[in-house]
């Protein structure tokens, strides 16, 4: 890119892709990111937790975890950034960080291990911040009902549920839509 | 185990000991980009000093700083807030009220509709 006489910074807005381990959080920024996702690593200092029930995680007390990112160029003066983080409870601090200024949240879930998102859920409810459920179809397909599945995760209706694949460029655009148009709804809204 | 070259004690050495940034709540978002100050320092600046500063001819954030770079957050944060303090850099933080601005909002969804 050829540099300009004077550069015009663009205004960063960002969109959280919270989930857990293996989910598609990675996949979805890849599907969609201009730039090849970048990892970086964050320390996390703490005691271990009993919470950690995968156990897959060596003892040690601190550990670093990734944090994968990817971009979109909206115009000259925007640029959307997508950060995706674990949904489990033992990153949580990460999100006080990233919930900072964000538009809002896509919720990845998996139908096989549903609770993991549990805590990114809880988190972002209670933050105030305007998120919805995707159900990532591994093999194209739902394995449980929609219905069964805003059950089990004990969100309102107010919280849009939806399915999407996160290898799909244009599905992933209409998540992150889903997750905008939440947003707006919200902005527009008159306060209850 | 991770493959990465980072090691416990190499931050704490490229930020004198700190591990809070001068201004803690640099956004990984904020966009960093060198000053004429700072393109005019290179040659003063040592290792991820100037590697920022060169990277930032053009707006990079904090989080691509640290990626590329292969620096943890938090030692990226501190190291441009260093700089942004001696003026090598300017910071551009997020407007956090523009998550709330409607007209901002359909902005970025009219241009994401018209991704194909």
């Amino acid at each position: 890119m050829k540099p300009s006489a004077e550069p015009r910074t663009p205004t960063p807005v960002k969109i959280i892709i919270a989930g857990g381990f293996g989910v598609g959080k990675t996949t979805a920024v890849s599907s969609i990111s201009e730039i090849t996702p970048l990892r970086t690593e964050a320390a996390i200092t703490t005691a271990s937790e009993d919470a950690d029930r995968t156990a897959h995680t060596p003892d040690k007390t601190t550990t670093t975890v990734a944090l994968d990112f990817g971009c979109i160029t909206i115009d000259d003066d925007i640029k959307l950034y997508l950060f995706g983080t674990p949904g489990q409870d033992r990153f949580g601090f990460m999100w006080r960080d990233l919930v900072l200024g964000a538009l809002g949240a896509l919720v990845i879930v998996d139908t096989r291990r549903i609770d993991e998102c549990y805590p990114a859920v809880d988190y972002f409810e209670k933050a105030g911040l305007p998120f919805v459920v995707a159900v990532n179809l591994f093999d194209g397909r739902l394995s449980h009902a929609v219905a069964d599945i805003r059950w089990a995760l004990a969100i309102g209706d107010h919280i849009p549920l939806i399915s999407f694949d996160a290898r799909v460029k244009l599905s992933v655009r209409d998540a992150l839509l889903t997750v905008l148009r939440t947003t707006l709804a919200r902005a527009t809204a008159p306060l209850a | 185990m991770r493959d990465r070259d980072v090691s416990l004690l190499r931050p704490y050495l490229l930020t004198s000991g700190r591990t809070e940034p001068i201004d803690r709540n640099l956004e990984l978002e904020t966009q960093v980009v060198t000053s004429d100050l700072g393109a005019a320092s290179h040659a003063v600046l040592s290792f991820e000093r100037r590697d920022i500063v060169a990277l930032c001819t053009k707006p990079t954030s904090v989080a691509e700083i640290a990626a590329i770079l292969g620096l943890h957050v938090g030692v990226a944060r501190v190291l441009v807030a260093d700089l942004a303090a001696l003026g090598y850099v300017a910071a551009h933080r997020p407007n956090a009220d523009l998550a709330g601005d409607p007209a901002m909002i359909e902005r970025i969804i009219r241009r994401l509709e018209a991704i194909s």
